[in-house]
């Protein structure tokens, strides 16, 4: 019982990273918000390892840890210092009118997930509504900003939205499976950083 | 028939990637041809020699009838690809570019195929997305090889929207996954191929269906459908021609195997709405494609709208059932064939002339003789018109689409003869349009003081062979394709359609 608090409490840090990240346009701040939301991702994957005993739980969480944590944020910081950007400035709508979007998004996943489970399975709802929402709030983020460091995030979001439902309605997906998709994750951060540079370059010659 | 020819399909891409960074640009180019035909000659011996669902690798990868299609398509192109990057390679060298550029390329080429065969020949849809995925990441630095601001750009939209549309069909997978653990277990059974089509009707619906929208909508941005098609052209005019090729041929169908697979899982569990979407997004993508043609003023964007074009009527196709779906899989191979030598072709233009606007080009019948007349007959071919193969794959479409609907065919009809107005009439102008006109127009705006450049007259001459005759060679081999169909290969596409519950009336 205490145990699932604990793994709420991570999954809420989660939603709460990604609101944070929505109200603020400093560039570095959602690079560690998003480092700080793969933690709690990572957190609740091992609170799952440690419930139901499983290695492949605890693989995931090593993966999650070195890719998520530890290697994207640190290209992204290293791309960041090279271009020299500290704040997001094109915005299709302000940062208030996105903060109460990104609520009225919430609600709406919640509708969804009550929705779903109406149908007659169940599982675990709250997880999936979070995740549901931290996914329509990704892509909102990719929406409504024009920066490139911005979509960059948006992605990442969505992605670890992702993560997180597969591992609410299953116990994740097999390690393999896991491993190839950070994998890719991982280079198209790296070819992503690539194409920031060259573009910042020809904008400026 | 023999397993390790089977993995022989995966080790050779794979040699020729470990060969491609050790090899001196111009070896590689010739190990290169060795490595395709060897491909080639692997598949087709498969080909010759298949009878049914062979699993290798252990149990990761199969092959069964539907992606033996892809496969053959795949290799062909291949075929025809490596020859002409020999030629190509070869100019550009001659034309400026260095050696090391050209080492990448066929770094990157050689790993966007090998991830295309994995993806292709998985039987686990978490590898086919690992291998979807890579494909992606894989050919971003061959769109943006020529390192100009407009293929950046390109390229970044191609790799966040593809990445994200793919990230979809991941949500579409875990969703799957979650469905098919609780007839399996937790493990990768669960998200082996087979057996998830075993599973069949002991699958909750709600979600397979919920799935299949996912990987529909997910997969489909990777397949350029109509709402999330608008990273397609751009990505697709801005690499070099070969990789065109390569993307609009057969990259768009890989993807398309993915929607394939959760349509073929949705009917094994007797649900038959998902054809509704089908019908639906391939519908979208022919209507919105017309428009988009008929007002291009760039030659390769004109091609890349047309290859949308075909993948929505190869969706249509497999939506409506029965004979269409014989016609979709023809139209799979038949495609890339002639979008490949449309590529080709109008890559030579662009390499002679450096120009990309289809107004600037004129008189081609003059300057580029031969790569003039195959852009003409391959423009023709591409809309369907009879000494072609593609007019067989699109019949039996049409044939399909009336039987179901009379209204829905009538539309589907008004929208393919515009694409034919908008390519063919676009082509024809560059083929025996005159220069003169709207040059001195040009000239007269503009003031730029370079009217000896424009004047001056490009020859083909100047090309090297090979790339001028591989273009000639796939129309060749498309024309004959129209009055000879291999037996084997007729009988791998009425199988692969026996699968979708599609039958062939005569022969």
């Amino acid at each position: 019982m205490i145990m699932e608090k604990i793994a709420e409490l991570f999954i809420i840090l989660i939603l709460v990273s990604v609101v944070l990240n929505v109200s603020s346009p400093f560039i570095k701040f959602a690079i560690k918000l998003y480092s700080f939301q793969s933690l709690m991702l990572a957190f609740y994957i091992l609170m799952g390892a440690v419930h139901f005993n499983s290695i492949n739980l605890y693989g995931s969480f090593a993966i999650t840890i070195i890719f998520k944590v530890i290697l994207i944020p640190y290209f992204l910081f290293k791309t960041l210092k090279k271009v020299k950007m500290d704040k997001e400035i094109n915005m299709y709508i302000g940062i208030p009118e996105a903060v109460v979007f990104a609520g009225s998004l919430t609600l709406l996943s919640n509708l969804i997930a009550q929705k779903i489970i109406k149908t007659g399975i169940t599982f675990g709802s709250f997880v999936f509504t979070i995740s549901l929402a931290t996914f329509l709030i990704g892509a909102m983020l990719m929406i409504t900003r024009k920066t490139l460091f911005s979509q960059i995030i948006g992605f990442l979001t969505i992605d670890n939205a992702i993560f997180l439902a597969a591992n609410s309605i299953t116990h994740g997906m097999p390690l393999l499976v896991e491993l190839g998709v950070l994998f890719d994750l991982f280079v198209s951060i790296l070819i992503l950083s690539l194409l920031i540079l060259n573009l910042r370059r020809n904008v400026a010659s | 028939m023999h397993h390790k020819l089977l993995d022989l399909i995966l080790i050779l891409p794979a040699a020729a990637l470990l060969f491609s960074i050790f090899t001196d640009v111009l070896w590689m180019s010739y190990l290169q041809l060795a490595v395709s035909v060897l491909v080639f000659l692997t598949v087709g011996a498969i080909a010759v020699s298949f009878n049914s669902i062979t699993v290798f690798l252990g149990g990761f990868f199969f092959v069964d009838y539907i992606n033996l299609v892809i496969l053959i398509t795949v290799s062909t192109l291949e075929l025809f690809v490596a020859f002409y990057s020999f030629g190509y390679v070869r100019s550009e060298i001659a034309g400026g570019v260095s050696k090391r550029k050209f080492k990448f390329y066929y770094f990157w080429k050689n790993l966007f195929i090998f991830s295309m065969m994995v993806s292709i020949l998985s039987n686990n849809l978490g590898i086919y997305w690992t291998g979807l995925e890579a494909t992606t990441l894989a050919t971003a630095l061959l769109v943006s090889f020529n390192r100009t601001k407009e293929s950046f750009e390109a390229t970044w939209k191609y790799v966040i929207m593809c990445s994200v549309g793919i990230a979809i069909g991941l949500f579409a997978i875990v969703i799957l996954y979650f469905t098919t653990s609780q007839v399996y277990g937790e493990s990768m059974r669960s998200l082996s191929f087979i057996n998830i089509m075993q599973a069949g009707a002991k699958l909750d619906k709600n979600f397979l269906m919920l799935s299949f929208i996912l990987a529909l909508v997910g997969f489909g941005t990777k397949v350029g459908f109509a709402p999330m098609h608008n990273w397609l052209p751009d990505a697709h005019s801005q690499g070099p021609s070969p990789v065109s090729a390569l993307l609009s041929g057969v990259l768009l169908n890989t993807a398309l195997l993915g929607i394939l697979r959760f349509y073929q899982i949705n009917g094994a569990a007797g649900i038959y709405y998902p054809k509704y979407f089908l019908i639906c997004f391939g519908f979208l993508t022919i209507f919105v494609s017309a428009f988009s043609i008929i007002k291009q003023t760039d030659y390769k964007r004109l091609f890349a709208f047309s290859s949308m074009e075909n993948m929505g009527i190869i969706a249509l196709g497999f939506g409506i059932g029965g004979i269409a779906v014989i016609g979709s899989l023809l139209q799979i191979f038949f495609h890339a064939l002639n979008k490949g030598l449309l590529f080709l072709s109008s890559g030579n233009v662009l390499a002679a002339t450096h120009e990309r606007r289809i107004d600037k080009i004129r008189n081609l019948s003059k300057n580029f003789p031969i790569t003039g007349i195959v852009l003409l007959f391959g423009a023709m071919g591409i809309s369907g018109m009879p000494p072609f193969a593609m007019f067989l794959g699109e019949i039996y479409i049409m044939t399909g689409v009336f039987r179901n609907d009379i209204w829905l065919g009538f539309l589907v009809f008004i929208l393919l003869i515009l694409v034919f107005i908008g390519l063919f009439g676009k082509v024809l102008k560059m083929y025996v349009g005159k220069a003169n006109a709207s040059d001195e127009e040009e000239d007269g705006e503009l003031k730029t003081g370079s009217t000896g450049a424009s004047h001056k007259t490009v020859i083909e001459a100047g090309l090297h062979p090979f790339i001028v005759y591989v273009p000639l060679i796939m129309l060749l081999f498309s024309s004959f394709l129209l009055f000879y169909i291999p037996y084997p290969f007729l009988h791998i596409i009425k199988s692969a359609a026996a699968e979708f519950g599609g039958r062939l009336i005569f022969k």
